[in-house]
Order: C-alpha cells, then structure tokens, then sequence
C-alpha cells in the first residue's frame, strides 16, 4: 500500500516507480561513510543489481512492504505468515530462543513476544544477499531487526522495524508504516512464483 | 556464502537416481514396522487404516474440529509401483496411464529434469509424501499445511465453503478447498498449472488433474492419507493413492529456513548433461 519497495525514503515519480513519502523516520539513514559509497553504487546498478530481480527471497522487512498480498495465521506459539511472493514463508515463534551462533538465512530467524497488545519480534541471523528497496539501501550479515506490530484499528496494524547494523550504520533507525487488512470478499493468496515466470534455468 | 543444503543434494542424487534405476525391481529391505497397529505397506496399511478409522475418536480443537495439527513425516515414501507402491487403487499398484502417457513417462526420465530439482513449487499429494516433513494447522476458515522440504511450499486450505477460482487462473500449488465429511478432512485441489511431476520417477499429470484427499486420524499421532486423482486428459480412470502421516516426535521440533532456488547453482551442469527441462505433456493429436 505504499511505494517504499522501490524507495524506503521520500521520492519523486519516475517511469514505473510511483512517488512516494519515505517510511523511514526522519528520512536520514545513518550511514558509515563508506557504506554510503556503496549505496550509492547500488543505486546506479539498481536495475540489474538489486536481489529482488533475481527473484530471491527478499528479506526482512522488505517483504513487509512489496506489492504482493501476505496471510498471518496466528496460533497460540507459532505466527506464520505466509506471502504470495514466491511462497515465502516466516514464522514467528513465540516460544525459544534464537540459534546459537550465526547462522546465514534469507528470511532470518523470527522469535515474538507480546508486549501488551503488541507484538515484537526479534530477527537475526540474515545473510547480507538481500536489500531494504530497489534504491539500493542495504545491510550486512550483522543485521538486526526488531519488528513491532499494534493493532491501530479492526482493519490495520501499526507497522514499526528498528534496523541495527553497525558494519553499514552509525546508529540504529527506524521504518513505520501502516498496513491494511485487505477487504476484497474473493480475495485469496494466489501466486507469484518468480523464477517459475522467469522460464526457469537460463 | 550460501550452503548449499543437504536438500538440494538429495534432490539431485533422487533425480539421478531415478535415471539409473528406473528398470531396475525395488527390493524391499524394511524389517516389518507397525504403524497405528496396521501393516506399513502402503496397500496394507490403507485397508486396515480404514477399519480402524472407524472405532478411533480423534481429539478435538476448541471450536469443535477434529484435531490434525502437527508436524508429520511420511516414511513409507512416494513409489507409484513395485512392492511398496503408494497406488492402492487399481490393485496392482500402477497408475493407469492411457498408452501415449506411459510413453511419456518412460520419456520424462529419460530427456527431461524432475522440476523438483530446479525448484520449481510442488503441490499435493507430493508436498505430502516428499523426503522431511510438512505441518498442518487450523484456523477459523481455513488450513494451513506448509512443505519443509523444497523451499516451503504451502497451501491455504479454505475452509469457508468460497466456489474454486475460475478455471484460467492456474496455479503450481494449485487451489485447495476442504470441507469435513465426519473425522476425515476432505480436500478438493483443482486449477492446477500441470507443469510439475508426482515424483523423481517421471510420473505427471495434467492442468485437468482433480484432487481429491481424505484425511483421518487413526491414532493419536498416525494420519490415514489417501489421494485420488482424477485426470481424464492423462489417465484411463480414477486412480488413488495411500500412506500414513507419522506425527515427528522430536521434542520442540522447528524447521529452518530452506533457500531452494536461492541455493540452486549448479541447473546449468545439469543441463549440460543433455537433460532438458520439462516442457509439460505432450497430448496426442
């Protein structure tokens, strides 16, 4: 419902990119100074180098805001939720801890909690493959995401994810966005699997 | 870096399996396993899962359904022949192919690469027979029932009694309607894309294929599967298969995540071994 997939900050239109206000807080990504060359290097390669066009899992918490429907099914000490995009699939464990170690993942590893009516997630263990827009801002393997989901009416979720990664940022920053419960009575998750589309290996 | 995961490889070494050993009789090596009390050949362990069906009381969710959620693996695995043919409808064990689809069969393996192997999404009933472990869970309205192996392919079972989509809307997963018919979740699969394969072995249907599933409890922890598969464009009549679904007992069992295409490098060497990929059924003119 918004356009930060293709550019998390404040951007006018352009040719298949509809303009947008940024749903980063402030607008400012804290960036290390080298980290913003390479921002900036990703920004000119966007159309061949951001992951999303190779149809890889996109990471946490881009996939939050694609253009593609997604389903939480909520139980007692499991959340999944499952997305159109690619048949992503991420759940939530409100009971455990995370992996020891490091471990590289895609989607990373989600543990909840509830903090009133809120639900927090803590996600690590990401790979550095993935970016957070087709602008090209993105993260290392030491991201951390904390994810903060409150209900903000029968039909919308207050949306808010502090990013932490000290290998690419100063300080942690943060996203917020709504998100809006689709109201369409025929509406099902259908499929966009993408390298199906693609006609497979090349 | 990526690893490469242990799935990926298996997929590989299944694919080549099946072209070595394509002719070659299965020999079944198992030591007699009980399963629910029932006999763990496919065939066997059917006609006595749906005596037992009968008497069992399966434990119920709060709003009052039969209770099949959990983690499930399927040992008794996927051969569609042989001695341990999940076929159990007809009797023999064979899929009933028209003649021009058991040609193709025998071509798939020999020109053409399982689609598994490239990752592209299965469906039922092989989401439910493939190697580790799939999860079902219950909603209001609708099941979820999530694929560890092959890149977690899902389905949403709907529920709610809302009509298929329309036919042109086709789907690699398909879409699934269920319904309760007393402890056994029936589940209707139609609008499938017809592009994919049964298994490594080179079996396939049809964007024609109607699935229907029955689901019952047998025990606390066994699930009765039987999958029949109505595909008039490819086979000669309906034909069913059969096999438990054993509840993982491992303690606080989670899957991680499993990059499938992401970590699929090496399509092109496979390629290169003059195997093409799959361009779907060849119907008679």
């Amino acid at each position: 419902m918004n356009s930060a997939s293709w550019n998390i900050q404040d951007h006018a239109a352009e040719k298949g990119v509809p303009a947008g206000r940024g749903i980063v807080e402030g607008n400012e990504i804290p960036y290390r100074p080298e980290a913003l060359i390479k921002k900036q290097e990703n920004y000119k390669n966007r159309a061949t180098a951001d992951p999303e066009t190779k149809c890889w899992m996109p990471g946490v918490p881009r996939i939050m805001y694609m253009p593609y429907p997604f389903q939480i099914a909520q139980g007692p000490k499991q959340i999944s939720i499952l997305f159109e995009y690619t048949h992503v699939v991420r759940n939530i464990f409100t009971e455990g801890e995370h992996y020891p170690g490091h471990i590289d993942m895609w989607m990373g590893d989600s543990r909840g909690r509830w903090e009133g009516d809120t639900l927090v997630v803590d996600v690590t263990h990401f790979n550095d493959q993935t970016w957070f827009d087709r602008a090209g801002n993105f993260h290392s393997d030491a991201l951390h995401v904390v994810e903060r989901y409150t209900p903000a009416g029968p039909d919308h979720i207050r949306y808010e994810a502090t990013i932490e990664d000290a290998k690419v940022f100063t300080k942690p920053w943060k996203m917020s966005m709504l998100l809006y419960r689709h109201k369409e009575e025929n509406l099902q998750l259908l499929e966009y699997e993408c390298f199906a589309l693609e006609g497979g290996p090349k | 870096m990526r690893p490469r995961s242990f799935d990926r490889a298996l997929r590989v070494a299944l694919t080549l399996g099946a072209i070595v050993c394509v002719s070659a009789p299965m020999v079944a090596q198992r030591k007699p396993r009980l399963v629910a009390g029932c006999p763990s050949t496919p065939a066997a362990f059917h006609t006595c899962a749906l005596e037992k069906a009968k008497t069992f009381t399966p434990p119920r969710t709060a709003d009052g359904q039969p209770n099949l959620q959990g983690i499930y693996e399927a040992p008794m695995g996927g051969a569609l022949g042989g001695n341990n043919s999940t076929v159990v409808d007809p009797p023999g064990g064979v899929i009933p192919y028209q003649p021009w689809a058991r040609e193709q069969k025998t071509e798939n393996v020999e020109k053409y690469i399982d689609p598994y192997t490239h990752c592209l999404p299965i469906t039922a009933p092989r989401i439910m027979l493939s190697p580790r472990t799939r999860q079902i869970q219950q909603y209001p309205g609708y099941i979820t029932i999530i694929n560890e192996s092959g890149g977690h392919p899902f389905r949403v079972v709907y529920m709610d009694g809302r009509p298929h989509l329309p036919p042109d809307i086709k789907l690699w997963r398909g879409d699934s309607r269920g319904r309760w018919d007393g402890n056994t979740l029936v589940i209707e699969t139609a609008n499938l894309s017809g592009m994919h394969w049964y298994g490594a072995g080179g079996d396939f249907f049809s964007d024609a294929m109607k699935l229907t599933e029955r689901l019952t409890m047998i025990d606390a922890n066994t699930i009765h599967y039987a999958a029949t598969i109505d595909d008039p464009k490819v086979a000669t009549r309906p034909w069913t298969m059969a096999l438990a679904l054993e509840r993982n007992m491992d303690k606080g069992y989670e899957w991680m995540e499993e990059g499938c295409f992401e970590s699929d490098r090496d399509t092109e060497d496979l390629l290169l071994t003059g195997f093409k990929m799959y361009p779907g059924p060849r119907f008679p003119k």
